[in-house]
């Protein structure tokens, strides 16, 4: 909101016209209370417009509020002109029905909101006594709150903190509104928060943000809970010394700052094989691992990612992620109408990453696409996001880490966002014209996508028509010359742009270190602090310096001495969940899962495709669309692709996943394939250990420990069966934790 | 009902299972309920011993409405009342709508909550407190933060001789994810059958042994399994591989073994009875979900489809009322014949309500101030009436009951302590019923 200023003489005059007139009781302790500073936020923080009573869209017995408080004048209007205006008692301000339902001395479905003689009482009741006037235009507005203290560092699992929270408001003056707003904390295990402000921190350590709302104004308190106090002597001073990457300053002093001493580096085999995966999706060869491991010199690991970013693989499984995210879907319709379309657009998308496109560029090539699926792939894009809802908020959470689906009803309650921000990025998309395309069920397919002469968007309350206006943007100039969608890549991907650089950066790193800086990755809010806000500006600065160069970014972060970390903790971060100290293992994706099976046991999997079989040798990581039948790429989590949220890619252990594992045939086929590995090896000459050592390298990217060894000698005497030995060997292997993590 | 070994209802003379223990029940002119009841009896010799209760689950997510089911207000303006009529029950001046026919009929075992409420209206916050009991998530966090009953149920009561999953999921668990264990650990969330059990040829996936693998052979590969599976666990803060050991081990009994499979497979049924619960998705997640807790599953919830119905509600509930009441009513039939309707409980709930007031699109939307949720079973009072809601249906106007007073009665009645608390993830004892109490009425 644009703050309003007027003359002073026009305040007086406006003052004096709110001045009690007669006899009323008011509150003369009291400062005359304004609409939308006292009233409002009073309404807000008794619940009284909330979700669950007035103010859900239909309201509540009859009385209906804005949510949240979000339509003053509205408000306004049904508390003092609705029902005949009984909700209010001029003579008897006490006896306001609005009072007395609060105080629930009138039955009251809400309960008592309100006591009698509290400070929200006496605002109300002398807001009343005075007139009950709405915003006047000479009322002073909120400019801007303040939070007092901002953040804090607490004590180990001790401590508590009161928050004063200031209001500014046009005329100049301020006010203490730290009883009208309205707290929450991100991590309540961390440190929660009252209602009336006070923080207080629990048993765990760590970071934490109270979000602290006052009307349509927001702030964040942070917090950091210490794992150890400094000056304890468990905890070694310095980080490791800084690496390549401009990365490790940053972690290093948060480290520091926190009581936190990192993992030791990880060893050689762990290293190959975790980058290995992150990059290309796929598990090192022996013979990689051998050579990796011989190699000392000082930049091999350097080197090592420089070639896999140069490896097919890294664009096969980036663009695999990419499909996910952009929602080349192939649900909806029937499989062999929609497959040519996904596979174009999935084709695009590895070249694209293949030849390091820069990802402004990239973006900018699917937003703006206009033609058809042969021409132009990126079209595809249009197919599954097809409506108002889905053009904002995929392209919101994609591409500008923001999650702005509440504001499609009302403004978003921990961000600032309106339904204007909402339908103003929706204009952008109104001239998107489709025709053509072949409809059997709900998703037409191969439509031709075009700029339309005309197209707008309409406010759902007002009816009004919202011109395009990017997320917290200026107005765009509308030319039926110039594609709205143009206008929205040009804001976009300018270098200034505080989300698109960002939101990439933050995937990014999500993706090798196991979770976002911000977390999850595509809620960026005020209210939803990063972890470490000084990286994530630095790496953003350098990936727009760089022209989003995207390699270029993979390589900063892949070659952070936080990447190199080892995933066991020590005494001092075995619960640090949101700093890097260690390296954080995950469970492999489902297609990088099935994937790494096929190939130790060296049998591709068979994807049955639309009419025919993909070709022998397809990899899950291939795969154009998530429509492919497979069970284990189910179970293990392969996203649906319904949403632009990495979200729905969930690596939850379940039943169903060692079902798979025990009793699929999906293993059990590549362990009997005569072809397979496991075959090779039962005509295998060299020596069990020579063999026993190839195995493991294969699975796990090191040599079996002295006690492995010795089990497997024992059980090769033990099974008479050779062939049975291996395949019984080698799906042990598979079947653990160690072989099916990224740790 | 609980300790009364003859109860009457409306026109025959029911015994309980432990009743016909008791007395021996050589009875002439046995039909096959009869008969399948002393079966069960025969089955069981010397003392009769407490056994372990169970659960069945209809969730309805996205809210049913209790104002067209449960709890309906003929005499309200039109705007209120909507399109169905009630019907008389088989339990004197107690009626329901007219679209559970079959219900009304089996009502002297089944009995209703009029008064739950908790207040929230969003989907995700308020299936998280109807199935844990508590308030949690919220804007800043949306993450599940307490677990469910089913799980607090698997956790109390998962007998660890059996090879049943303790608590199963029909045909999957539901979307929010507010159906999990939580800090009671991966074990304890809800195995989904991922099946629908109405298809043809049903069956689960991956539930048998694969091709050439013989019993020694898996044996030999699970004890291999364990030797090599020695990464340390605690790496991993998020538990997912925790839970995947214990999942294994899990699998590896449940292939092994036959009981398991025996359960799941519901061709073994007979097509009469399958026809009664009917030939839809809810009517054999019913009956599948009979077969479970018969072979010691603890908690079964069967996933109902969307309920969320804010425009056009009569023509969007066609589809969903008749199935349910099919599958529900058959249920407590078939308990009853088997001897089993003491030993399982049967529970009907969904996130909320919906508005009393019809909107501009003939629909209705959330409402939680005051919905309705069926009890059953379990020793359970049967034919009775919780609470009451205002005349329109906006409040509670009697015996106002929380979710938490309806896990209370579930766990009261299943044998577990209200006194139970489990650890949360910062090592803090959390009640299973915070301030909840058993509906004593139904006790």
């Amino acid at each position: 909101m644009s703050p309003r200023r007027w003359p002073f003489s026009m305040m007086i005059l406006a003052i004096a016209a709110c001045t009690p007139t007669a006899s009323l009781r008011a509150d003369d302790e009291l400062p005359r209370p304004y609409f939308e500073i006292d009233i409002v936020p009073t309404l807000t923080k008794l619940d009284c417009n909330s979700g669950g009573c007035h103010g859900k869209a239909i309201g509540q017995n009859g009385f209906k509020l804005s949510l949240f408080g979000y339509v003053p004048a509205e408000d306004h209007e049904a508390i003092v002109q609705e029902a005949r205006g009984r909700r209010i008692n001029f003579a008897v301000p006490e006896r306001s029905l609005l009072l007395l339902k609060g105080t629930n001395a009138v039955p009251h479905g809400g309960g008592v909101r309100l006591k009698k003689d509290s400070v929200e009482f006496r605002t109300l009741a002398t807001w009343i006594a005075r007139g009950a006037y709405s915003a006047g235009e000479s009322d002073p507005v909120v400019e801007r709150i303040e939070l007092s203290p901002r953040e804090a560092v607490f004590q180990p699992q001790q401590g508590e903190q009161s928050l004063t929270v200031t209001a500014y408001l046009s005329d100049g003056t301020s006010r203490d509104v730290t009883r009208l707003a309205v707290y929450q904390s991100n991590e309540p295990d961390i440190a929660d928060v009252t209602r009336d402000g006070l923080v207080q921190v629990k048993d765990q350590s760590g970071l934490f943000a109270v979000m602290v709302r006052f009307g349509e104004h927001m702030t964040v308190f942070q917090g950091t809970v210490p794992f150890h106090t400094s000056g304890d002597a468990s905890v070694a001073s310095s980080p490791p010394e800084s690496g390549i990457s401009l990365i490790d300053p940053y972690l290093g002093a948060q480290w520091k700052r926190l009581g936190l001493e990192p993992s030791v580096m990880t060893s050689d085999g762990e290293f190959i094989r975790r980058v290995t995966l992150d990059i290309c999706g796929t598990l090192p060869t022996p013979a990689e691992i051998a050579s990796f491991m011989e190699d000392a010199s000082p930049d091999k690991d350097a080197r090592l990612i420089d070639r896999l970013l140069e490896r097919p693989e890294y664009a096969r499984y980036f663009g695999l992620l990419w499909a996910d995210v952009l929602q080349n879907r192939g649900r909806g319709y029937s499989t062999s109408r929609q497959r040519p379309g996904t596979a174009l657009f999935s084709g695009w998308i590895r070249d694209s990453i293949s030849q390091n496109m820069p990802y402004d560029q990239f973006v900018r090539e699917i937003l703006t696409a206009s033609g058809n699926q042969e021409t132009n792939p990126p079209t595809v894009w249009y197919r599954t996001v097809r409506t108002t809802s889905d053009y904002v908020e995929s392209v919101s959470q994609a591409f500008l880490g923001v999650r702005i689906q509440c504001a499609q009803c009302h403004h978003h309650p921990s961000e600032h966002w309106s339904q204007e921000d909402y339908f103003g990025l929706a204009a952008h998309f109104a001239r998107v014209g489709r025709k053509g395309g072949f409809a059997d069920a709900e998703v037409p397919t191969n439509e031709v996508i075009f700029l339309a002469k005309e197209g707008d968007v309409r406010h759902p309350r007002t009816g009004k028509i919202i011109p395009p206006r990017p997320l917290g943007g200026p107005d765009v100039d509308a030319n039926p010359y110039v594609d709205p969608r143009l206008q929205l890549a040009d804001w976009m991907t300018a270098p200034e742009n505080p989300f698109f650089a960002q939101t990439m950066v933050n995937r990014m790193w999500g993706h090798f270190l196991g979770r976002g800086i911000i977390h999850p990755i595509d809620d960026a809010r005020s209210t939803n602090p990063p972890t470490n806000p000084e990286l994530l500006a630095a790496l953003t600065r350098d990936f727009v310096a760089h022209k989003f160069d995207v390699k270029h970014l993979i390589r900063q972060i892949a070659n952070a001495k936080a990447y190199r970390l080892s995933s066991t903790p020590n005494a001092s971060n075995e619960n640090d969940l949101q700093s890097f100290a260690r390296y954080y293992p995950r469970r492999l994706k489902a297609e990088v899962l099935i994937d790494a099976i096929s190939q130790v046991l060296d049998v591709p999997t068979n994807f049955p495709g639309g009419p025919g079989a993909f070709p022998a040798g397809t990899r899950a990581i291939d795969l154009p669309d998530e429509a492919v039948p497979s069970h284990f790429l189910d179970v293990f989590g392969r996203p649906d692709r319904s949403s632009a949220c990495e979200c729905e890619r969930v690596d939850d252990p379940s039943l169903g996943q060692a079902l798979e594992l025990v009793g699929s045939t999906e293993i059990q086929k590549k362990l009997i394939a005569e072809t397979g590995y496991a075959a090779r090896l039962t005509n295998d000459e060299r020596s069990q250990t020579a063999i026993t050592q190839e195995i493991f390298l294969r699975v796990f990217a090191r040599v079996p420990r002295d006690d492995e060894a010795a089990a497997v000698s024992q059980f090769f005497s033990e099974e008479a069966d050779r062939a049975e030995a291996y395949r019984s060997l080698l799906w042990s292997l598979i079947a653990t934790n160690e072989f099916m993590f990224n740790h | 009902m609980l300790n009364t070994p003859f109860s009457l209802t409306n026109d025959t003379l029911r015994i309980s299972r432990r009743a016909a223990l008791s007395v021996g029940a050589p009875l002439l002119g046995l039909g096959l309920a009869d008969l399948l009841r002393n079966r069960a009896a025969a089955e069981e010799t010397g003392q009769p011993k407490k056994k372990q209760r169970s659960l069945i689950v209809f969730w309805t997510h996205g809210g049913m409405t209790q104002q067209d089911t449960y709890d309906m207000k003929p005499h309200s303006a039109p705007e209120y009342r909507g399109k169905y009529s009630p019907i008389a029950t088989n339990v004197p001046g107690l009626s329901i709508t007219e679209k559970f026919p079959r219900q009304a009929q089996v009502m002297d075992r089944l009995s209703i909550v009029r008064s739950v409420h908790h207040g929230n209206a969003i989907h995700a916050p308020s299936a998280h407190w109807m199935q844990t009991g508590y308030f949690g998530p919220t804007l800043a966090r949306n993450a599940p933060q307490k677990p469910s009953l089913g799980s607090i149920i698997a956790r109390s009561c998962g007998t660890p001789g059996s090879q049943m999953p303790p608590y199963v999921a029909v045909p999957k668990a539901e979307a929010f994810g507010y159906q999990g264990a939580v800090y009671l650990g991966a074990a304890y969330n809800p195995f989904e059958v991922g099946a629908d059990p109405n298809a043809d040829g049903f069956s689960v996936p991956n539930l048998s042994l694969p091709q050439n693998v013989t019993l020694g052979v898996a044996q030999n590969r699970a004890k291999l399994l364990k030797t090599f599976d020695t990464l340390r666990k605690d790496i991993d803060s998020r538990k997912v591989m925790d839970g995947l050991e214990t999942f294994k081990a899990k699998a590896i009994d449940m292939i092994t073994g036959e009981q398991v499979r025996e359960a799941f497979d519901i061709s073994q049924e007979d097509p009469a009875l399958r026809d009664r619960y009917g030939r839809h998705q809810y009517g054999q997640s019913a009956l599948l979900a009979r077969r479970l807790v018969e072979a010691g599953s603890v908690c079964v919830t069967v996933n109902t489809g969307y309920w969320d119905h804010h425009d056009d509600i009569f023509n969007q509930l066609e589809g969903h009322l008749a199935p349910l009441d099919a599958a529900i009513a058959t249920l407590v039939e078939d308990l009853t014949d088997r001897g089993m309707l003491d030993d399982v409980l049967i529970l009907c709930a969904g996130e909320f309500g919906r508005t009393p007031l019809i909107n501009g699109h003939a629909g209705r939307d959330h409402w939680s101030k005051c919905f309705s949720v069926l009890l059953g079973g379990g020793g359970l009072k049967g034919g009775t009436v919780i609470g009451a809601s205002e005349s329109r249906g906006g409040g509670v106007l009697d015996r106002p009951t929380t979710p938490h007073d309806v896990h209370a009665t579930i766990y009261d009645a299943m044998g577990i302590s209200l006194e139970t608390h489990f650890e949360d993830a910062s090592g803090r004892p959390i009640s299973i019923v915070d301030t909840g109490k058993p509906i004593r009425e139904l006790g």
